[in-house]
């Protein structure tokens, strides 16, 4: 006799660890297996566009390193630009280096902590504390710099906010060294490991034409085999004087997600070093153009876009030629790879969607802001 | 075969693991021991005082308040006989402060640091909104660069700056040379209320300061030019409302 079986709906989160914030995931389910999932989002909204229209310029930039609080850097950053833009400000050399070695530092920091994160949600822990003590070394360098270690309000209008110490330098490349070295560590833990491997492979599959559809960027997109990374196809800041590669994956898979972010810790090094180089060739001290306190861009609008850890960062900005932008438009990766998520979960078992959903690496208050 | 080639792997994972054993920790037992923190490390603000004095560096000029994006800051004065600005109180909401720094920066008479102190947990949240003698309590042993720098000189030199001035200078010996350059500049180029939650600001205000040594719209509620003249009173008033709204736009 044959059990009659019904699907069944339940509520994932908003309060669930492996969220990462709040984020509701409506599951239909048959038995074990994920039949729909619909994500739920707005729990975590704070109206970040909305209260920077009520903010001077400058006073937009503590809001933007809320918006993304994981690479507060580049949120700094492209406000930053679309400010820069409008009132056509050029920014000191000297500043550009510093800028770019701290959004690649952060994209270090961010995959780092994905690393860490990603093999906790699928059951390994070790790789959780390996991750956050090389974080540590970068973390430290920015509270060394700027004075914080999570909202740093760094990357200022027009440059940067402080200079670096004398010792940074040195302990930069420490860092780069050691994170280098312990990339070994970081693979001979999971790549070869066999569960890691039964839990990751041909799970999740986003394929190309999906991704480009549903406007995925980021690593996702590139784990799903497609090569698109501004930082090559639209160069902004200095990028252009850099060497490095854009790795890609073939599979789009969770376990390629997964590799994807080692693969760009790698490269970001590289970059890291070569802007370190190139830093100490920049003779001019200048790390800030002049700006006014009271920056008044004139009427017009602008939009920047950056590449980050989670994908397209942009920032659109309206000025009406007063102190305060008049309206403040931000676009992060992670929105449209939440979109992206149930066409990945087809017919997956729970646990994978959990896996699925940590190489996201989806930061909840970028969705909502 | 592939059981084990499974089992290799697994024991190349617990090799790596296994390279820490008998090495030390990289942690800290925090209350007993601490990480050295940074020089510019951003804690909680702190007023500095005179180090000769020892009498606040603050001169009530609101920049602060006005640079701060959450509206943390309330400064409040009154202005004595010579309509020379005499701090009254200085309010720091610690539940609301983003420890972003730019008070710190906006402050041209190194009246105010973020200090590299953190621990300020108390049972209650009314006791987070510091007033300005804890505040200066706080920031006593906070060692710190005087931006001041034409100090020495400026108390008791009358300086060729509009003549108006000129008896306040020489009765208030922390008002110098640069901050009448800068309070000078200030006027040049106005500023406004940085945050949306205080009062609207009537518009003829904008303009009114320019005439006086004031620097212009910082008090919104101040009213008429002549009460703000008179005496205190009204500012008293006006920043009180001021710090409800704040406080009820912060949520």
């Amino acid at each position: 006799m044959a059990l009659r079986t019904e699907e069944f709906v339940v509520n994932m989160g908003p309060h669930h660890p492996s969220t990462h914030g709040v984020c509701r995931l409506v599951l239909t389910l048959d038995g074990e297996r994920v039949k729909k999932v619909e994500p739920v989002i707005g729990y975590l909204h704070r109206s970040i566009e909305k209260i920077c229209e009520n903010r001077t310029y400058p006073q937009c930039i503590p809001m933007f390193d809320r918006i993304e609080y994981v690479t507060s850097m580049s949120c700094n950053q492209v406000f930053a630009m679309a400010a820069e833009r409008l009132a056509e400000i050029e920014v000191p050399e000297r500043a550009e280096y510093l800028r770019v070695i701290m959004l690649e530092l952060n994209r270090i920091a961010s995959h780092l902590l994905f690393y860490g994160v990603t093999a906790m949600d699928i059951g390994a822990y070790t790789p959780f504390l390996y991750g956050l003590r090389e974080r540590e070394l970068i973390i430290d360098l920015f509270e060394m710099t700027c004075g914080q270690r999570l909202t740093y309000n760094y990357i200022r209008i027009g440059g940067v906010s402080h200079d670096i110490p004398p010792e940074f330098v040195p302990k930069c490349r420490e860092a780069m060294r050691i994170i280098g070295q312990k990339m070994a560590d970081y693979e001979g833990l999971l790549n070869e490991n066999p569960i890691w491997l039964a839990r990751t492979k041909d799970i999740g599959i986003l394929r190309a034409e999906d991704a480009i559809a549903w406007g995925v960027s980021g690593p996702v997109l590139r784990a799903s085999g497609v090569k698109h990374d501004l930082r090559k196809d639209d160069p902004y800041s200095i990028y252009d004087r850099f060497d490095f590669e854009i790795p890609v994956q073939k599979n789009g898979d969770t376990f390629d997600r997964y590799i994807q972010r080692l693969d760009e810790i790698r490269e970001s090094i590289k970059i890291v070093n070569q802007a370190l180089n190139g830093l100490e060739g920049v003779e001019d001290d200048k790390i800030k153009a002049k700006v006014s306190p009271n920056f008044k861009p004139p009427a017009g609008e602008a939009y920047a876009r950056i590449e980050n850890s989670r994908g397209e960062l942009g920032t659109y900005l309206i000025s009406d030629g007063t102190k305060k932008p008049l309206r403040v438009k931000t676009r992060g990766g992670s929105y449209n790879q939440l979109q992206a998520l149930p066409l990945m979960c087809h017919d997956v078992l729970v646990a994978d969607l959990v896996a699925i959903f940590a190489t996201l690496d989806v930061i909840m208050p970028e969705v909502d802001r | 075969m592939g059981v084990i080639k499974d089992l290799k792997n697994l024991i190349a994972g617990l090799g790596i693991t296994g390279k820490h054993l008998g090495t030390h920790a990289i942690t800290v037992q925090y209350p007993e021991q601490r990480d050295k923190i940074p020089e510019r490390s951003r804690g909680i603000v702190v007023l500095l005082s005179d180090k000769e004095t020892g009498e606040l560096n603050c001169t009530a000029c609101q920049l602060c308040m006005r640079a701060c994006p959450t509206g943390a800051i309330v400064v409040e004065f009154e202005r004595d006989e010579n309509k020379r600005k005499v701090l009254t109180n200085f309010t720091l909401d610690n539940t609301i402060c983003c420890f972003c720094g730019l008070c710190e920066e906006s402050c041209n008479f190194s009246a105010l640091k973020l200090a590299q102190k953190y621990e300020f947990s108390t049972i209650g949240k009314e006791e987070l909104v510091w007033d300005m003698h804890k505040l200066q309590e706080v920031g006593r042993d906070v060692p710190y660069e005087d931006k001041r720098k034409k100090k020495k000189a400026a108390p008791k030199k009358p300086t060729p700056k509009p003549t108006e001035k000129k008896p306040e200078e020489e009765k208030k010996p922390q008002q110098t040379k640069e901050e009448v350059e800068a309070q000078a500049e200030k006027k040049a180029k106005p500023v406004d209320k940085p945050v949306d939650k205080m009062e609207p600001k009537p518009e003829p205000e904008k303009e009114k300061p320019a005439t006086e040594d004031n620097q212009p719209g910082e008090k919104p509620k101040a009213g008429e030019e002549p009460t703000e003249q008179t005496g205190g009173k009204t500012e008293q008033a006006g920043d009180d409302s001021k710090d409800d709204t704040k406080k009820e736009g912060s949520d």
